[in-house]
């Protein structure tokens, strides 16, 4: 009896020294939590996004997610290090499409290449840009506003960065409807909402996960939608095409990527898990009420989509002559 | 009047929430941390409350969630004047006018007054604070909305002015500092144009220097090195404590400058962006002029670290107005909690108080709370921080340091900062060695960036004409004060 214990001990032991080097080839990704890098800070909309896609992760993961902020340089420094990180899929970007990656290229230099150094696994949401005007603005639709503003000098209009999405935007609007709009840069989405529903501009436009509550309170009305469809958060809303204006943008764009090197099964197996996800009533609902629509799209439709957003920056940038300096 | 009542009805059920087992257990835990990170240097709410974000909505109800948070964000306004006063390291940006006068207590003996004044200030004003947002949050909260880009100029230029004042010394060397603390804060992405300035190539840079990292750098590393050449070990050990507790004279003398300082704090504190720093500063000008004595300000005057301390106390009562009420989150710390209401499902904003009563009573009833606990909490503790002076400096100062780099790391989760505190240490310590005291600096970096892009931004709004900061009432008022002031102060000087 007691010889057989020992060789079962011994049996246990050699099964168990040996699994692991057995294991290197069978055992099947993911074998870790899986980190996902906001390269913001925690607490914008990007962070929220992510925090909420972990909390609906476990049901479809076999590995828990795990939320890790990297803010710095306008999210290149959080980039950088999911470029520079083992392409094991350990180790993923979340925010694929932001403005770092479809606008800041136009000007400047990054320490990575984009879309060489990276590969997109999927979209989760799409950041549409959406002009907003003051419930007790002598204006009530964007038409009235037109009229009203070429009445005047110059319009003012609040925007959360220079030369961001949403300025580009406004640049694109004053050539389309013939108004000299002057875009007020602020620091940040919140800065920038605060001016409006305080009364500080005209106009001001952002993502609707930033002014959700104030549409909701009716302080502020969306009047137009830069996308070429509606967007799900605001669905009563037109797009500037349907208004007669040819303004289209893809706003900020959330993917997910992982660095280049990354085997193809698993960003099959994390394309279709984040597709899980996405199609969870209880997540879509949740991200509508924040203002941020579920839109997923898999790894080939969406990198097709990002290079699309990506160039119709660039020629909106060489039309308007926009510069940092 | 039916208004009234239901003011109190709320406020009556959030008390039965906040008395629950479990949100009392969380205020506590919220609490402790709170004071915890508070007294470290470095460590910060902001950072804090960031950490827990995973975790929050694994607590339980949002309620007891925000209980927690909230608890540690007036909880580090507590704590934030301990490293000031023991140590000359202020815990965060609005206790960095504290260092003047409550270093200067410390080393006379008289750390526990100002500690004790600190900790019954911060709950004078803390309750007077959250008594503000249980009535007036709402109308209070329409003020803050009026605050455009010409107002935070005005406010701001007023703010720097004060930041020259209170250094000591000659007016060159404060100009001098305030001037290289402009240019710092100019370092990264002019928000306006979007060049890139001062950054030599650094993506690191980009967004700019953070302002914990500075003032670690320039007060905590900065200091270190300067009293590792005054052979301070046998200094401190022998250094004389006279009393833990505030005497009746000290009582007498920093009654008023609590009350002035929880109300300027919560005017001010309202508005988003710097309200806190420039409550405090404008506390401490306004008790130097007030004071019959102003010649001891600088020289261990209580009334300099009652009236600040208490300033900021409120103020960071009542940023929770625009966050609670318009869905405006004023800083970082803020904005972490109004990103856990978020994830937790609930809408910051308008209708937070008809949707969630539960919620929005809850946590303010927690507040009252929250404010008795510190206390409780913190004035046993003056005895224990009092007693830290004693130990030898070779010990105590290596522990700094190490919780300045994990401070510093906390905030972007990058080693990049730590070695950029290491050189504002070894700037700040050149200072030292020159007589250029680093406070003006601090003041003048926190107060342009936020001056610098309002000017740019009210003259786009006009169209380049500085009409604008007349027309419009609350700039026209604190302009002409302005004017006025320093045309007083220069035919005074111009009388002797």
């Amino acid at each position: 009896m007691k010889k057989f214990k020992m060789v079962l001990i011994m049996v246990a032991i050699g099964m168990s020294l040996l699994t692991p080097a057995l294991g290197g080839a069978a055992e099947k990704y993911p074998t870790k939590p899986i980190e996902l890098v906001v390269p913001f800070a925690a607490g914008g909309s990007t962070d929220v996004l992510a925090r909420l896609v972990a909390k609906y992760a476990p049901k479809y993961f076999d590995q828990p997610l795990v939320v890790v902020n990297k803010p710095g340089g306008g999210g290149v420094i959080g980039t950088e290090g999911v470029v520079r990180s083992r392409p094991d899929g350990y180790s993923l970007y979340v925010g694929y499409g932001s403005g770092h990656d479809l606008v800041m290229p136009h000007f400047q230099k990054l320490p990575y290449k984009t879309f060489e150094d990276l590969i997109p696994i999927c979209r989760l949401s799409v950041h549409s840009v959406a002009m907003v005007i003051r419930a007790d603005a002598p204006y009530k639709n964007f038409k009235e506003f037109v009229e009203w503003g070429k009445k005047k000098p110059q319009v003012t209009a609040s925007v959360s960065t220079k030369a961001g999405s949403v300025d580009i935007t406004f640049q694109a609007l004053g050539k389309a409807t013939g108004l000299k709009i002057v875009t007020i840069p602020f620091r940040g989405g919140a800065e920038s909402v605060t001016a409006i529903v305080g009364g500080q501009t005209d106009i001001g436009a952002n993502h609707p996960s930033e002014i959700m509550s104030h549409i909701k309170a009716k302080r502020l009305i969306p009047v137009g939608v830069a996308l070429e469809q509606r967007d799900p958060a605001l669905p009563d809303v037109p797009t500037f095409r349907e208004l007669g204006y040819d303004v289209v943008t893809v706003g900020s764009v959330k993917g997910v990527a992982a660095p280049k090197g990354t085997p193809p099964e698993v960003v099959k197996y994390l394309a279709e898990r984040f597709k899980k996800v996405c199609e969870d009533p209880e997540f879509i609902r949740e991200m509508k009420n924040i203002g941020q629509p579920v839109m997923y799209q898999g790894p080939a439709e969406f990198a097709k989509y990002l290079k699309d957003g990506f160039e119709q920056y660039g020629r909106l940038i060489k039309e308007f002559n926009i510069k940092l300096e | 009047m039916s208004e009234f009542l239901d003011l109190f009805q709320g406020l009556i059920s959030g008390f039965g929430i906040a008395f629950s087992p479990v949100n009392l257990l969380f205020a506590l835990i919220g609490a402790l941390l709170g004071t915890m990170v508070g007294v470290l240097p470095g460590l910060g709410p902001a950072a804090t409350i960031s950490l827990l974000l995973p975790i929050s909505f694994k607590i339980g109800s949002p309620v007891t969630s925000i209980i927690m948070m909230a608890g540690i964000f007036y909880g580090a306004m507590y704590g934030g004047s301990t490293t000031s006063i023991l140590v000359n390291i202020p815990g965060e940006a609005a206790s960095v006018v504290t260092c003047i006068d409550g270093y200067q207590m410390a080393l006379q003996g008289r750390a526990g007054p100002a500690l004790g004044i600190a900790a019954i200030g911060s709950f004078i004003a803390g309750t007077i604070g959250v008594i503000g947002l249980t009535f007036v949050a709402p109308p209070l909260a329409e003020f803050a909305l009026k605050f455009g880009p010409p107002e935070y100029f005005a406010l701001t230029l007023f703010g720097l002015l004060m930041a020259t004042l209170i250094g000591e010394g000659s007016i060159l060397k404060g100009l001098i500092m305030v001037v290289l603390g402009l240019l710092l804060g100019a370092v990264g992405l002019d928000p306006i144009s979007g060049a890139i300035r001062f950054t030599w190539g650094l993506f690191m840079l980009q967004e700019g220097i953070d302002f914990v990292t500075l003032a670690m750098g320039m007060f905590g590393i900065g200091e270190i090195l300067i009293n590792l050449e005054k052979k301070l070990s046998t200094e401190l050990v022998s250094r004389k404590i006279t009393n833990v507790f505030p005497t009746l004279k000290d009582w007498a003398d920093s009654k008023w400058p609590i009350m002035r300082g929880s109300f300027i704090g919560f005017i001010i504190g309202i508005l988003p962006g710097g309200g806190a720093v420039i409550s405090s500063l404008v506390s401490y000008a306004v008790e130097k002029k007030l004071s019959k004595t102003p010649e001891q300000f600088g020289k261990g005057a209580i009334q300099g670290v009652a009236g600040p301390e208490s300033a900021n106390n409120s103020a960071a009562s009542a940023s929770f107005i625009p966050l609670l009420t318009l869905g405006i989150p004023g800083n970082a710390a803020i904005a972490m909690i109004f990103a856990a209401l978020l994830i937790q499902g609930v809408q910051p904003g308008p209708f937070l108080i008809t949707e969630h009563p539960d919620l929005f009573w809850g946590v303010v009833a927690s507040m009252y709370i929250g404010n008795v606990m510190l206390l409780i909490l913190n004035l046993p503790l003056v005895g224990m921080w009092v007693q830290l002076l004693r130990v030898p400096y070779a010990i105590l100062a290596p522990i700094i340091v190490l919780f300045c780099c994990i401070g510093v790391y906390s905030i972007r989760n990058t080693v990049f900062d730590i070695y950029v505190m290491g050189v504002f240490g070894v700037i700040g310590y050149l200072f030292r060695k020159v007589d250029l005291q680093p406070g003006p600096l601090i003041l003048a970096f926190v107060l342009g960036r936020i001056m610098e892009p309002a000017l740019r931004q009210s003259l786009l709004m006009s169209a380049g004409s500085p009409w604008i900061f007349f027309q419009r009432p609350i700039s026209g008022t604190l302009m002409t004060f302005l004017i006025l002031f320093i045309l007083f102060q220069i035919v005074r000087m111009a009388w002797k």
